[in-house]
Formats: structure tokens, C-alpha cells, sequence
């Protein structure tokens, strides 16, 4: 029977005139069977002696290995089932890693035909595309499976059906399970994704060097939701209804226009709105006058402030020792760049290729915020292209396609900066290639090798900023939108890549379309969020979506930054902070330096320069910050400051309700109801003066540390 | 699966595969687990606190508890191997005083992880489970703190002095542990804001949490969601309200001998917090130690700790110092017997010195010491091979240590925790008991 199979796989060889091919063929298999994961073979040092490039990423190399190395011992010409390559991962030979690899199965057939024709190294014929089928599925009911095939397109025009030589994997194998069965004589094998809990799910196709990402959407109620006649603000709208619908989530109400004024002034400058807004906007509510009023948070002082900020935490602004001017320069700029209106192309521009004295210079600080070529390029990477690269210095990315190429010849790209206060391109300098041992070749990742001379600074920035290319609008309206929603469509939003795909994909490509086709324009793209009703969402919850957390059926409370919180507290209480070497008055907003030591801002948990504060790891629930709440000066000293509001508002003689309605307005955004009213002025009534004023400093305590303050909701 | 487990992970899809087809025989994935946990092992937990000695940075096992000092010059690197109070036992010179407890450690010196950058290593040694996408497990202490119903108003997980990142996971803010914060040798190291604010009296303190209570309560209804009733102010509350629990971070009640035991520095005092957190029922105190991981020059790092040092200050002596001096007085006040003492980092490093005299990561084996909850004392299990760079014999996987440590705590490692969306995942999946780490 065997021997009938081989016969006939012959026959097609001789057919096809098309031997077994090393890349599209055997490696595939290797692959497959985990040889080359970065467990096994795979590893940086390989195993047992044996060193596979990770993931097949080096096919050279890796062919290398098999047929040269080791004697050539790896494949036996003479004896094809005795070669290592084939009697190791069957098991016939002692293997550390075990049985990797069924003996009558269709991988170690094309193993055992590629020996007996010579060990080919083929035609390498290169990979265009891989399609897979189905790439996105709407199901309606679970447990379900669905088969899936994969589809390779080679260069020279052959479309060859590769499911069995793809590997299927889910990101989370409790809620879909690959199944495969292997085939025999009689069939083909077969490989299915067996979906065992509704949701939106993902599975990888990954074939040589392609990825491809299957989404598997099950409803997660049995009853149709109809949005189709919900009103829609703008385009946003329309991708975040259809996978609501998919999904069967109802969507909660629309929030009422103070819970949307508080929230949108939050998000966007950083800061409660006065009371008088409050009136102003909620009176005469209408798209025009949001429109109106989110253009006027936009030019406002306060977004410029809050904006710099949010970016210099991704810029990893910090103070050098004994250097203040450099950091000052720095965020002068930025702020001046914002304030401007700069397209972020040009932002990006600018920190790419400064260089100059950069304590007036302010981008030149750029290469000084890291501490070599290496550490610039991890920060390139994860800024500007929205990606981790910092897995490829000792090998190949594991779950992306960057190689120590990539990586080392991005950091060569500037490792002819010196970074002392003058910041400038040297003629020395150079990254070593930890692959090669050798200098590394200045590269774009992915892309090419910049081998010329000249700044290769220039280079990249032309190719990161060319029409075509959407790293960095992709990584940027990501962070936007996350900003805004308090997650974003990816996440971690420093980590976009083919394996980590997008909750809403065409979402994201839209909103980087329209990014750069507006300029870069940050404000055009809050603007397009703020402005949907996806954005407008109530934070109400009703039956059927209370446990979305990333589907926008209802807003998601989150948590104030500790910058923005102790504003807001200096605000609601009319006290300003006081933070050493500032003018009194300053804003905590304005501290940019991450190194100054301000105890409050550590405590409540502000991101800390290292690393860089990508990840939405905002809490508010330690209880050290509580505790600081609760018995600190942050707010207590505050509550009893001669010239704070409270004092000002009881000298002036008013009414507990008058008292009353003045927190809840300024605090949480809207006027406090009747029985609201009612109830705080029987609990804070007192003929004694002293108590009566105890009471409402408790008062206003207990309401600025409440969820409805704390959080933006 | 009585084969020598020797495959790269521990436990592959393919296991899964391979165990779940034993199904028809009417043998389920729980019957097997059972089928190992009644095997000799079996026992009863006897620790009831757990005190994480985190060595950040991954210290080096051949500078500190797996020495190789017939390898040649740039293996052995520049200490000597010293014997112990157990026979055949050998640990650097810099670990004199752990020496002489020996008898109560049980070195485990074939751990072994594919994992060597810091997060993700550290991620896997914290929770036994490697980082996923999907899911962010909770470390050890926020797991204990949700399985372990709290006995006193303390915290139930304190980190000594902070955690760079967060730990609780999908167990969520409520499980994060406590940061003391400050350096407990300073002589007025408090931890901050467990006292009242002047002018602030118990009655106004009852007060401001009625009223927030009620400004909770109209928030949740609003949004129709649940009120959470034992939220992070309510801890707080309990906490700075008794003044018995508060004592537990008062140092200066210690005798000076005592304090001396421990030596001077941050890592010694933080020990001796350490136990009287334990010792006033906290489930888990983890004190971490920053600064192992040493890329370059090791007699400096590891040793001397500033150039000129006439005796070693730097983090072999001054571990070397606290640790002991720990196990011994829990020892002595009887508390180690239902203490898990763990000392451990996220890898170990190269087996050969770098041209800067210092040795890069390598987590394909490394050492952890465990001592104390119903350990056997006075053991090496599992060996490296001749130059420290893979493991020789018995190799154990930070799940299998997981499951160790889970199961000598008295928590079943197969208790299904879930996540906020219901998906259940297990405290611990496919980890093995180490075999003799409790007297059989």
C-alpha cells in the first residue's frame, strides 16, 4: 500500500516535472511540527547541536544545516529512512524533543521524497500571497466548527492548496481549538477550528513567512439585535454597530449632555468643565453646538498643556543629570508644535533627523531621551511603527516577522549620533550585528537595506512618512482612539502586528486613512471621535452588554490620570497645587519631568520614565492612593484652606444648597436632583457653626473620592 | 507519562491531545491529576503564609547556589565553593552564614524556562504560566489573597518596598498587593498615611465613609450595575482604623539584637518586616530585592558593592546575611513550619563570563531555594550538567514549581479562578509536584 503511494506521488512528481522543493516544501513541515520554534531547534544556541533559523525566517542557513553540516549526516542518500532529519522527529531514532512528527503522515512524506530525490534546494519559488478560507466567519451558534483552508500564490503564478503544511493556531484555545485530523490514503486531511464560546475570536494562519489572522465571530445571545435604524454621527459609527449586531450586544442610551460635556472636556483637555460651560452647552444641546464646543476645547490653552504631556510620556521625557535646559527646550517645542497645529508628520520628522545644540534645539533631545542606538531604535519601533522590536536583538522576533537584520539595522540608522548636549551625526559608530558578528547594515525593517551614504536618518523618515506607508498612522490613531475610549483597537497599543490583530480592523485602517489624508492632523481625528455617537454612549448598562469591555456598547468608566485628579481636586476645591520650584498656581498637568519629585504624583501612580507608559495600566484602587486620600494633605489640607472655596463660600453667607449644588456642578458635572438636594442639606444642617462646617468638609471629601468623580465615565 | 518528561515545553497541545484521547477508556484529564496527587506525594499543606524573597534581574546560580568549581576559569568565575552543615552540599563563599542553614533549604538547581527577557521571564516565574495575550494571570500572592479568606485588617498580599507593574491580573485592582514604599533601615521609615489627618477625628472618619457609601451606591445604580461593597476605601478604612494591625509596621518594637541580626541595609530590614507581617497572619509578603542582573563585573556587583569595599557589602553578603538570619528566627519562634519560604529571580545567568567580567541572561537552568511550609530541609534536587548551562538531571519548569508552591500552600492547583468575562482558567495547568520536595 505504501509502496502503491509513493509510486503514485512519483508518477506526479514525473507529471509535474516539479521535485519537492526545500522552502515551500520541507520547511514548511519543520515548521509544523515546532522543529525550528524558538523552544526547540529554533533557539538562538539550537539544541542537541542542531540550530534551525527561528520560524524558518533563514532558509539558507536552515538548508545548510540539514545537508551540509554534521557531515551531511542529517540525510542518508543511500538509506532515506535512516537520515536524522526523518528517523529523529518520527521517533525511530532517540530525540530529545520526542515524536514530533507521525511516520505515515503526509509531512514525513514529503520529508522521505525530498531525500530520495537528492535533497533538492528547488526552485524558491517566492511566496506572494496567502489567502485562507473563510478569513473572517459569522457564525450564529456555538459549539460550532468550521474548516479552514489555506491558499499559497508563488511568484511564477502557481496556487497551490497548503492547509496541511499551515499552521493553525488559536490566541486562546480555551474559546477555539484547531483539530486536525491527518490524512491518509483515502483522504485528505482535514483541520477545523472548533469554536467553544461566543465572542469575537482569533486564529493564525502562518505559511513560510506569512501570517494571517482569521476572525470568528459568535453571537453572544440567541435573540437579533437590529441597529440598522440607530442614528449614526459619522463612518466610526457605522464599523462599531455592524460588529454589535454581529455579536448580538445591545447598545445602552445615549449619555445625557453633562455626562458627554464632562467626558469630552476630560479626554480632550485634561480637565473638568466650569460650571458656566456646564449651562452654556447643556441648555441649548445640539450636534452643531457639540461640534462648537469640541472646537473650542481643541484651540484651547488646556488641550495644548494636556496633549504635551500625554505625548512626552511617549517621547520618555525625562531630565539628564545636571542638563535641565535640554529638557525645557524640549518640551517648549513640543508644546509649540501642538499649540501650532504641526501635522504629527512633521513632529515625527523633526525628532527623526534633528540634530544641533540641543539646548535650544529642542527635537535634537530626541536620541537623548535613550541610551544608544539600540534603545533608540526599540524607541522608534514602539512609537513610531507601534511595534516591540526589542525581541529581535538576540533573535528573530518570535511572533512577528522582524529579524536581528531588522533590528540591528535600525539601530544603525543612528548609531552615528553622538548624544552630548551637541547633538550630531559622526562619521563613527557603528551597531554590531549580533546574527553576524558583524557591523550591521543601516536597514528600514522589512524593507531595505540602506547602504549608501549619507543620513540615514533621512531615509527612514522618508519611508515612515511616505504616502503609502501606515505604520505610523496606524500606531498613532490607535493611541488616539484609546485615549479617548480608555483602550484601543489594539492592545497593547505598542504592540501592532499580524498576530495581535485588531478588534475592529477595517475601523482602524479608516481611521488612519483619514489621518493622513488630513494632514496628520491629531485634532482632525479626536475631532471624528468625539463627535460619534459610539463616543456618546452612556455609561449605563443594560441587560445583555454588561460584560462587553472592548465592543462600545456602553462607555467604560476609567480611571483620571494622577496628574489630571490632582488638578481636578485643586479645582473643585480652589486651592492650587503647590509643587516646588513652580509658580504657585502651576497646573500638576505642567510636570513634565517624571524625575521631579512630587509625592502625590508617585503615589496616585504616575508612569515612571523607564519604560514608557504605553500600556493602560491606570488604577485607582491601591490602597495606597486611598490611603493618601484618606488621610494625606493631598486633599484634607485642601478642605481646610483659609482661601479654599469652602471657607470663601461660607464667609459669603450662602445656603447649604447653595454649597451643595456648587460641588456637584463642579465635580461631577451636572446639578444635583431634588431628592439629592434634599437629602445633603438634611444630612449637613447644624446650629452649630463648627459642626455644620465639619460636616460639609466630609461632604465634599466623600464626594471627591466617589467613583463619579474619580473616573471619567 | 511515565516516561522521562524530556520534551522542550513541558507540556505540549500534543499531550493534551495525547491525554484527552485516553477519554473512551473513561479516564478524564481530572482523573489523571488525581491519579498523580494520590501518588506518595500526597500530603497535607502545612503553610499558611509565604514569604517571596524576589531577586530582580535574575542572580547568577553559579555565583550563589549551583557553583561549578572544577569547570574551567571563565565558568567558575571569581568565588569559591564552601561546604555546609549538610554533608556534600557545596554553596559560594559569600553565603557563610546560609551555610549554616542549610539543613532547613531545599536548593533546587534544575529549573528551567525558554523564557530569558525580563517580563516575560518574570511573568512566568510569578504565575507559572507563560505570558499570553489574551490572558494576564495574577502572581502567587494575588491568588492567595483571593483564595484565603482574610483573617486580619493587614493586607493580605504587602510587597517590601514596591512592584514596578501590575501583578493581580485577571483576579483584578482588589488583589494588588500593598506597597509599604520607603526603605525600613531608615530609622524613620513609616509607611505613609496610616495616620489621621490633624483635625480628622474616628467620628468624621465614620462620617466621610457613610456619605461616600451613599455617593457609590446612587453611582452604581445609575450605571445599573452592582455596588461593590468592599471597595478600596473600605480597607483603607479598616486599616488606619485599628491600631493593633498598624503596630505591624512599627520596627522600632524590635530588639536591636534582633534588628542587628538582620543586618543594616534595606533587603536585611525588610526580612524582619517580613516576619512580623507573617507573624500577624498576612498570607504573603514579598520583599523585592532589585540590582542581580549583572551584565557586567561580579566580584563588584555581587561582592563588593562599591569599589574599595574591605568587607563586602554588595548583594551575595547582604542576601546572605538577611536570609539567614530569617529561616533562623522564624525557625526559633516556631513559625517556619508553616512558613513557604521562596528565593528566587527570573532566570540565572550565561555560563561563561562576558568580556566585561559580568554573565548575560540564561534561564535554560538556574536555581530556586525554597525552605520551610513542609519542605524537606537540607536537599538538592535536581543537578545542571558540568558548566551550569542545561539541566542534568530532573528538570523542573516554573509551572512545575507553581504547582509546588500552590500545592504547599494548601491551594489545589486544579481550582478553576475566573476571569472577569467567566472564562475559567486553573491556578495551575499541567505543573508536576517536584518530587521530594516533602518528606515521603
Amino acid at each position: 500500500m505504501k509502496t502503491f503511494a509513493w509510486f503514485c506521488l512519483a508518477l506526479w512528481i514525473e507529471d509535474c516535472v516539479q521535485a519537492v522543493d526545500f522552502e515551500t516544501d520541507v520547511m514548511p513541515v519543520l515548521t509544523k511540527a515546532g522543529c525550528n520554534s524558538g523552544a526547540c531547534h529554533g533557539a538562538a544556541a539550537g539544541r542537541g547541536g542542531f540550530h534551525l533559523s527561528l520560524l524558518g525566517a533563514n532558509p539558507n542557513s536552515d538548508y545548510d544545516a540539514i545537508v551540509h553540516e554534521f557531515e551531511g549526516r542529517r540525510n542518508n542518500q543511500a538509506h532515506p529512512e535512516k537520515s536524522l532529519i526523518l528517523a529523529k522527529p518520527t521517533g525511530n531514532l532517540d530525540h530529545g524533543g520526542d515524536v514530533v512528527l507521525d511516520e505515515t503522515g503526509p509531512g514525513a512524506k514529503v520529508l522521505m521524497e525530498w531525500i530520495r530525490s537528492g535533497v533538492p534546494r528547488g526552485t524558491s519559488a517566492k511566496l506572494t500571497n496567502l489567502k485562507v478560507e473563510p478569513n473572517r466567519y459569522v457564525g450564529t451558534k456555538f459549539p460550532t466548527t468550521v474548516s479552514l483552508r489555506a491558499i499559497a500564490i508563488f511568484d511564477h503564478g502557481v496556487q497551490t492548496d497548503v492547509t496541511d503544511r499551515t499552521v493553525f493556531s488559536s490566541a486562546d484555545p480555551a474559546a477555539v481549538e484547531i483539530e486536525e485530523s491527518e490524512g491518509n490514503e483515502e483522504s485528505e486531511g482535514n483541520i477545523v477550528a472548533r469554536i467553544k464560546r461566543p465572542g469575537q475570536h482569533v486564529v493564525l494562519a502562518r505559511f513560510l513567512n506569512r501570517v494571517v489572522p482569521i476572525q470568528f465571530i459568535i453571537p453572544l445571545s440567541e435573540k437579533a439585535v437590529d441597529l440598522s435604524s440607530q442614528p449614526r454621527g459619522n463612518w466610526i459609527d457605522e464599523e462599531i454597530l455592524q460588529l454589535l449586531s454581529e455579536l448580538r450586544i445591545p447598545i445602552s442610551p445615549p449619555s445625557s449632555s453633562n455626562e458627554w460635556l464632562r467626558r469630552v472636556t476630560l479626554d480632550l483637555a485634561g480637565r473638568l468643565p466650569e460650571p458656566a460651560t456646564v449651562e452654556r452647552i447643556v441648555l441649548q444641546d445640539s450636534p452643531d453646538v457639540r461640534s462648537g464646543y469640541v472646537d473650542e476645547l481643541l484651540a484651547s490653552e488646556a488641550f495644548n498643556d494636556y496633549w504635551t504631556l500625554k505625548f512626552s510620556k511617549l517621547l520618555r521625557f525625562h531630565s539628564l543629570p545636571n542638563d535641565n535646559e535640554g529638557l525645557n527646550a524640549y518640551s517648549e517645542w513640543l508644546r509649540g508644535e501642538i499649540h501650532d497645529g504641526q501635522g504629527l508628520d512633521r513632529i515625527a520628522r523633526q525628532l527623526l533627523t534633528a540634530t544641533g545644540d540641543s539646548h535650544f534645539i529642542g527635537p535634537a533631545n530626541f536620541g537623548r531621551m535613550v541610551s544608544d542606538a539600540r534603545d533608540q531604535a526599540e524607541l522608534v519601533g514602539q512609537l513610531f511603527m507601534g511595534t516591540k522590536l526589542g525581541c529581535a536583538n538576540c533573535h528573530n522576533h518570535p511572533l512577528d516577522k522582524w529579524t536581528q537584520d531588522d533590528y540591528h539595522g535600525l539601530a544603525a540608522v543612528f548609531s552615528k549620533l553622538e548624544r552630548g548636549r551637541e547633538v550630531r551625526l559622526t562619521s563613527r559608530g557603528a551597531v554590531t550585528n549580533l546574527r553576524t558578528g558583524e557591523p550591521a547594515v543601516p536597514r528600514i525593517p522589512g524593507f531595505l537595506d540602506l547602504d549608501g551614504p549619507g543620513d540615514h536618518r533621512v531615509a527612514f523618515a522618508d519611508w515612515l512618512l511616505s504616502k503609502d506607508n501606515r505604520y505610523f498612522a496606524r500606531a498613532t490613531v490607535n493611541r488616539l482612539w484609546q485615549a479617548m475610549f480608555g483602550r484601543g483597537l489594539v492592545e497593547p497599543t505598542d504592540d501592532l502586528r499580524d498576530t495581535n490583530p485588531p478588534t475592529h480592523p477595517e475601523l482602524l485602517h479608516k481611521l488612519a486613512d483619514d489621518f493622513v489624508n488630513n494632514g496628520y492632523n491629531i485634532r482632525h481625528t479626536l475631532k471624528q471621535i468625539a463627535l460619534s455617537h459610539t463616543y456618546a454612549r452612556s455609561g449605563e448598562i443594560i441587560p445583555g452588554n454588561d460584560s462587553d469591555d472592548r465592543f462600545y456598547s456602553h462607555a467604560y468608566g476609567r480611571p483620571l490620570l494622577p496628574e489630571v485628579l490632582i488638578d481636578a481636586i485643586s479645582d473643585v476645591t480652589g486651592v492650587t497645587g503647590n509643587f516646588n520650584g513652580h509658580a504657585s498656581g502651576s497646573r500638576a498637568i505642567t510636570i513634565i519631568d517624571p524625575l521631579e519629585p512630587v509625592a502625590a504624583l508617585d503615589i496616585l501612580g504616575r508612569c515612571s520614565k523607564a519604560k514608557g507608559c504605553d500600556e493602560n495600566g491606570q488604577t485607582n484602587g491601591g490602597l495606597s492612593s486611598q490611603l493618601h486620600l484618606l488621610n494625606g494633605d493631598l486633599l484634607n489640607q485642601k478642605l481646610v484652606d483659609t482661601n479654599g472655596r469652602l471657607n470663601k463660600l461660607l464667609d459669603a453667607g450662602h445656603s447649604d444648597e447653595t454649597i451643595v449644588r456648587e460641588y456637584y456642578i463642579r465635580a461631577i458635572g451636572r446639578n444635583p436632583t431634588e431628592p439629592e438636594s434634599k437629602h445633603w442639606c438634611q444630612q449637613i444642617m447644624d446650629t452649630d457653626e463648627i459642626k455644620r462646617k465639619e460636616k460639609l468638609q466630609d461632604f465634599v471629601w466623600s464626594l471627591l473620592n466617589s467613583r463619579s468623580f474619580l473616573e471619567n465615565h | 507519562m511515565n516516561r522521562p518528561h524530556r520534551r522542550c515545553e513541558s507540556l505540549t497541545r500534543r499531550d493534551m491531545l495525547r491525554m484527552g484521547s485516553l477519554a473512551p477508556l473513561g479516564l478524564g484529564l481530572t482523573d489523571l491529576f488525581r491519579l498523580q496527587a494520590a501518588s506518595p506525594n500526597s500530603f497535607r499543606a502545612k503553610a499558611k503564609s509565604c514569604i517571596l524573597l524576589w531577586l530582580d534581574g535574575g542572580p547568577s546560580h553559579l555565583e550563589t547556589f549551583d557553583l561549578k568549581p572544577d569547570a574551567p576559569a571563565e565558568v567558575r568565575g571569581p568565588f569559591k565553593a564552601i561546604s555546609t552543615n549538610v554533608g556534600g552540599i557545596q554553596l559560594c563563599e559569600l553565603l557563610a552564614n546560609t551555610a549554616k542553614v542549610c539543613d532547613k533549604l531545599a536548593i533546587l538547581r534544575s529549573m528551567t524556562s525558554p523564557l530569558g527577557e525580563h517580563g516575560l521571564a518574570n511573568h512566568f516565574l510569578m504565575t507559572g504560566y507563560k505570558p499570553s495575550p489574551v490572558i494576564q494571570y495574577p502572581q502567587y500572592g494575588s491568588v492567595l489573597a483571593h483564595v484565603r479568606s482574610m483573617p486580619s485588617v493587614l493586607p493580605p498580599f504587602i510587597t517590601i518596598p514596591e512592584n514596578r507593574s501590575s501583578v493581580a491580573g485577571f483576579l483584578g485592582d482588589k488583589y494588588e498587593p500593598f506597597a509599604t514604599r520607603g526603605d525600613p533601615s531608615k530609622p524613620d521609615f513609616s509607611v505613609r498615611d496610616l495616620d489621621f489627618f490633624p483635625g480628622v477625628d474616628e467620628t468624621r472618619i465614620l462620617r466621610r465613609r457613610t456619605y461616600l457609601a451613599e455617593f457609590d451606591r446612587a453611582q452604581a445604580s445609575f450605571e445599573a450595575r452592582e455596588d461593590r461593597s468592599d471597595s478600596a476605601f473600605e480597607k483603607a478604612y479598616r486599616l488606619v482604623t485599628s491600631h493593633e494591625a498598624k503596630r505591624a509596621f512599627h520596627l522600632s518594637e524590635e530588639p536591636a539584637e534582633v534588628r542587628a541580626r538582620y543586618g543594616p541595609r534595606m533587603f536585611g530590614q525588610s526580612c524582619l518586616l517580613a516576619r512580623r507581617l507573617i507573624e500577624r497572619g498576612v498570607p504573603f509578603v514579598s520583599v523585592n530585592n532589585t540590582g542581580w542582573d549583572t551584565h557586567e563585573n561580579l566580584a563588584l556587583q555581587l561582592r563588593d558593592g562599591y569599589s574599595g569595599a574591605k568587607v563586602g557589602v554588595g548583594l551575595i553578603p547582604t542576601f546572605d546575611q538577611a536570609f539567614s538570619a530569617l529561616v533562623t528566627d522564624l525557625s526559633e519562634r516556631n513559625l517556619l513550619v508553616d512558613t513557604l519560604v521562596i528565593v528566587m529571580g527570573e532566570f540565572g545567568r550565561t555560563p561563561k563570563l562576558n568580556s566585561r567580567g559580568g554573565r548575560d541572561h540564561w534561564p535554560r537552568v538556574f536555581s530556586v531555594v525554597l525552605a520551610g511550609g513542609g519542605v524537606q530541609g537540607g536537599q538538592v534536587i535536581g543537578s545542571s550538567d558540568r558548566v551550569g548551562e542545561s539541566p542534568d538531571d530532573n528538570p523542573i519548569t516554573p509551572n512545575d514549581l507553581a504547582c509546588t508552591i500552590y500545592t504547599l500552600l494548601g491551594v489545589d492547583p486544579n481550582l478553576e479562578l475566573h476571569t472577569a468575562d467567566g472564562r475559567p482558567v486553573r491556578v495551575n495547568q499541567g505543573g508536576k509536584l517536584i518530587r521530594g520536595i516533602v518528606p515521603s
